[in-house]
């Protein structure tokens, strides 16, 4: 069926938002997460997606956007200092690092995945009414 | 009064064999029409087995992502309505002939 190739690209694209999502779920959990030194301090990860090349063949757009075009990559972001003095893992200077994560980008992130993978779905599900209405096709 | 029973051996010449009126055995059954929905069936039916049991693994909280599952589904469903929808008109086909004035 040449509907599967279609509903396989729209997979693609909710696989890969879905890796966004849970990269930034876990961007979140470890915002407050404190570490002894700021070597050691959580990095942020970072969802990169690779464009597939939409100059060749459809075919082989197809058989290419089948894959993960998604690696996770870390973000070399400066840790943030907090003066808490009274912190186990403050500093001499009473510092305390805590992961360089933004939380506005954070949540920016996670409402541009929640609307991408949604217009993922609605491309599949137009898709299948697009497969459903052929059926129709000489139908009483 | 005592009725002859009709027999077709009376009316028939008698050189004339009622097996000719059989339906002539099909000569390809391996390849004809039968295989081919046989084979729509089981691939039918396979789509549906591996939803199944796609849903069944998320469900034991393991598997495939849940939008895969979705998909896959949808794709069982979508090939078991062109399978109804060729029952559709393979019946349609059947009546119409069945109707046929002779």
């Amino acid at each position: 069926m040449d509907y599967h190739a279609l509903f396989q690209v729209s997979a693609a694209g909710m696989a890969t938002e879905k890796l966004r999502l849970d990269v930034t779920a876990l961007n979140l959990a470890n915002m407050h997460a404190a570490a002894p030194s700021a070597n050691q301090v959580y990095k942020p990860q970072r969802v990169v997606t690779q464009a597939v090349n939409f100059g060749t063949q459809f075919g082989r757009l197809y058989g290419a956007a089948t894959g993960a075009q998604a690696v996770v990559v870390q973000q070399d972001s400066a840790p943030r200092m907090v003066y808490e003095p009274g912190h186990p893992y403050a500093n001499a200077q009473g510092m305390v690092a805590y992961p360089g994560v933004d939380h506005v980008a954070e949540m920016v992130n996670l409402n541009t995945a929640l609307r991408a993978y949604e217009a993922n779905v609605t491309a599949m599900n137009a898709a299948r009414t697009m497969a459903a209405r052929a059926l129709d096709i000489g139908g009483q | 009064m005592s009725i002859d029973p009709v027999s077709l051996s009376a009316i028939l010449p008698a050189g004339e064999q009622l097996g000719t009126l059989a339906p002539a055995p099909l000569q390809q059954p391996a390849s004809g029409f039968g295989a081919l929905v046989t084979d729509g069936l089981n691939a039918v039916n396979a789509t549906l087995v591996k939803a199944d049991s796609e849903v069944r693994q998320v469900a034991l909280g393991g598997g495939p992502s849940l939008h895969e599952v979705m998909i896959h589904l949808e794709e069982a469903r979508l090939s078991f309505q062109l399978l109804a929808q060729v029952r559709n008109r393979l019946l349609d086909a059947y009546q119409e002939v069945m109707r046929m004035q002779v």
